[in-house]
């Protein structure tokens, strides 16, 4: 019989450890803490990498970050697409996530996989797919819905229709973390509330629910993440429009950095923004009571 | 000893390709070569190109063009340089419109970037610092090809305008003859082009069915960048730095455009997401597009039978019609080697004395040609998008290589006055604080100063 070896016992286990180390810790250093670093030292330069340009300015970029209307504008779109978005992600997730785990739904694996589809296609192509689905006279959506309305150049439905997109693409995720949170519940838990005459609502909000708390806080952490960080669906369906009604933080990023090759202040805003998601991570954490 | 080998494959085929993820470029060959006729004797108006003078002293040498795309267009002017010069070997690079303009400067300043590349002057101060000057005598380009003063740095050129494109008007014959109309109705002013989209627009009670004119997300290159000059005013003030945006001429022509689609209804902020698409797709009666929008009309939506006119202006003699920007040359990166940097001077020569190919590539990117000997070229003006300008083509201004904010605030601006709301003075007013923050640390200075019949 194979006997299991004590951890690093052996020499070329020793060696494959330090091999694997060695080569994330390189990984990490040249393509993480390498590139932050510059990015870092580079939001106190006026910065243009493809002309060269490189400028001290002190601290001229973040004022400039603070200073600007548009980002302020930009942190409110962000802080609702978010709240939204993560909010109905979390609801949809775990409602379907229940809906499926229960003994009443037969192919099980079948809704799990359609439901993750639309998180596995490529952002872009959704947005594009959504952006001529949202078209005012050719789009699906108004001809269903009976309706006239220019949904992405409208400011009161522009952001609407982004996040709705968003919604659709992303709860999948959700279903999966969740349901892979419910198979993992402790059966005896479940059988004694059932022993002691619970209802399937008492067993869901008293036993279920505060099970499910670690998942429920990495759903919306990694959520709070990807979303600060959204852009593309902005990019392809809005371009910030109508005005700068969309502008999401992001986008500004990726504006001043590849539309007006502005690397200094697009650098800024990456940490003001990086700073800003490490403290809604750490709210997240000390708001469910977790601090690891 | 199965699963080792099984691994290792796996192993090299990601390495394989996420090295092969790393680039999007592709390389042409001359496997569509085909016969060209070498010219013996000397050709060229005041730049002269001499077939018989060895290059690189005959010795074998190659260099790389970057492009972004028309392959078939860049292959044929290197078949017929290297059919004179067999000793050159040319590899024709492209990368799509996206990535180019990131790849190529950080390939230019390092060592291995190509000699010659393909120009599009709205980078232009991505790329100048990794530019050489052009070796052909200032006085000979400017002899040959319009507008080579508003290239001019410091005495030297790095590349010019080898065609010049512009708006013109853009019509369904289809639409025009359904309402009515006639060659004779081909409006002048801008008055008499409201009157004539009237007749083209279409309602079914308070819902359009087909827009007279549609200038949806494009109003402000198509419109607001350019038609200020017609009432006299430049984009940029007398230092060419400052921003003219929120001049009287510009809210003119901004009311000009609320009240096309307010009080006209010809057409509607809702009523095709894009103008040009609205055309082609059979929606709008009318739309100004630039030069290339023609090729997009024959090959996107050939089914489309349109005819072209010159864009309307608001008097009979207006200081200038419209803003055009140029069609650049290449450039040759002074980073190469000196051997390669020769056969790039050696090329863009040949390019410029080479009338064929200047019809060529003026034809294919429907731009008016600099070269002043083909202004009246009968393949050119075969070309209605270009016919149309021939008569004032110098009443055209390049304001030089504005940058992007100039477009991207107006458009903003536009935006903001259709569908927020927004007053066209504050959007105006606010349009111009953002170009002069954004410009804060741009090199950029206006050449209006140069346009031939500056006042």
């Amino acid at each position: 019989m194979f006997k299991k070896s004590h951890p690093l016992q052996s020499k070329s286990e020793i060696i494959l450890r330090n091999i694997v180390v060695i080569a994330m810790v390189i990984f990490f250093t040249v393509f993480l803490i390498i590139p932050i670093g510059i990015a870092f030292v580079g939001s106190f330069h006026e910065w243009n990498p493809l002309s060269g340009t490189y400028n001290f300015l002190g601290l001229k970029n973040y004022i400039n970050v603070f200073s600007s209307e548009l980002f302020w504008t930009s942190m409110l779109n962000t802080l609702i697409f978010s709240v939204v978005v993560i909010i109905f992600r979390v609801c949809l997730g775990l409602a379907i996530a229940y809906a499926i785990y229960s003994s009443i739904v037969k192919y099980k694996s079948f809704f799990r996989a359609v439901y993750y589809m639309p998180v596995v296609t490529p952002m872009v192509a959704v947005a594009f797919v959504w952006k001529f689905m949202y078209n005012p006279q050719l789009g699906t959506i108004n001809q269903l819905l009976g309706l006239d309305i220019n949904w992405l150049m409208n400011p009161k439905t522009a952001l609407l229709a982004v996040m709705i997109m968003t919604i659709w693409k992303d709860f999948g995720y959700a279903v999966v973390m969740y349901m892979a949170g419910l198979y993992s519940l402790p059966t005896d838990a479940l059988e004694a509330a059932k022993v002691d005459g619970a209802s399937a609502w008492q067993t869901f909000r008293y036993i279920t629910l505060p099970l499910l708390k670690p998942m429920t806080l990495f759903v919306i952490i990694t959520s709070i993440i990807s979303y600060i960080q959204a852009y593309v669906q902005i990019l392809i369906m809005t371009e910030g429009g109508p005005g700068t009604t969309t502008y999401l933080a992001s986008y500004i990023i990726y504006d001043e950095a590849f539309v007006k090759y502005n690397f200094g202040y697009a650098s800024a805003l990456s940490f003001v923004l990086f700073v800003i998601t490490a403290v809604f991570t750490w709210l997240s954490f000390r708001v469910s009571g977790t601090k690891e | 000893m199965k699963k080792k080998i099984v691994a290792m494959l796996l192993v090299v085929s990601l390495a394989v390709s996420g090295l092969v993820g790393c680039g999007s470029s592709t390389t042409t060959g001359t496997a569509g070569k085909t016969n060209v006729e070498v010219p013996t004797e000397p050709f060229g108006d005041t730049i002269k190109y001499d077939p018989v003078v060895e290059i690189n002293d005959g010795k074998d040498i190659t260099i790389e063009l970057w492009e972004w795309g028309s392959d078939d267009l860049f292959q044929q002017v290197i078949d017929g340089y290297t059919a004179i010069h067999p000793n050159v070997t040319i590899k024709l690079v492209n990368n799509p419109w996206e990535d180019y303009w990131t790849k190529l400067p950080l390939s230019l300043n390092g060592q291995n970037g190509p000699a010659i590349f393909n120009v599009h002057n709205s980078y232009h101060e991505n790329l100048i610092n990794y530019m050489a000057p052009l070796e052909i005598p200032l006085e000979d380009l400017q002899a040959d090809f319009t507008g080579v003063d508003a290239h001019v740095i410091d005495g030297e050129v790095y590349y010019i305008d080898y065609g010049m494109m512009t708006g013109t008007v853009y019509y369904n014959k289809e639409m025009w003859a359904a309402a009515g109309l006639t060659e004779e109705d081909i409006p002048k002013t801008w008055d008499e082009m409201r009157e004539v989209a009237k007749k083209l627009t279409i309602k079914d009670g308070d819902r359009l069915i087909q827009a007279g004119l549609n200038f949806n997300d494009d109003f402000h290159q198509n419109y607001l960048l350019g038609l200020n000059y017609q009432l006299g005013t430049n984009l940029f003030l007398e230092d060419g730095r400052t921003p003219n945006v929120n001049s009287e001429a510009m809210k003119q022509v901004m009311q000009m455009l609320v009240d096309m689609y307010e009080v006209d209804g010809i057409g509607s902020k809702d009523f095709g997401e894009k103008g040009a698409d609205s055309f082609g797709q059979g929606q709008s009666a009318m739309v100004i597009q630039w030069g290339h929008y023609y090729n997009t009309l024959q090959t996107t939506w050939s089914n489309i039978d349109f005819g072209v006119f010159e864009i309307p202006t608001f008097d009979e003699n207006p200081y200038a019609y419209n803003r055009y920007n140029g069609e650049s040359t290449f450039g040759v990166n002074k980073n190469a080697p000196a051997d390669q940097q020769a056969v790039a001077q050696d090329f863009i020569k040949y390019f410029l004395a080479n009338d064929e190919i200047q019809i060529e590539f003026n034809l294919a990117m429907s731009t008016f040609p600099a070269k002043k000997s083909l202004a009246d070229n009968e393949k050119i003006l075969e070309n209605p998008s270009l016919a149309v300008l021939a008569e004032h083509i110098d009443r055209y201004i390049w304001p030089g290589s504005m940058p992007s904010t100039m477009e991207t605030s107006l458009k903003k601006a536009g935006q903001d006055i259709f569908y927020n709301g927004v007053d066209i003075d504050t959007a105006l007013n606010e349009a111009q604080e953002n170009i002069i923050r954004d410009m804060e640390n741009s090199t950029f200075t206006s050449v209006e100063n140069l346009y031939a019949h500056a006042e």
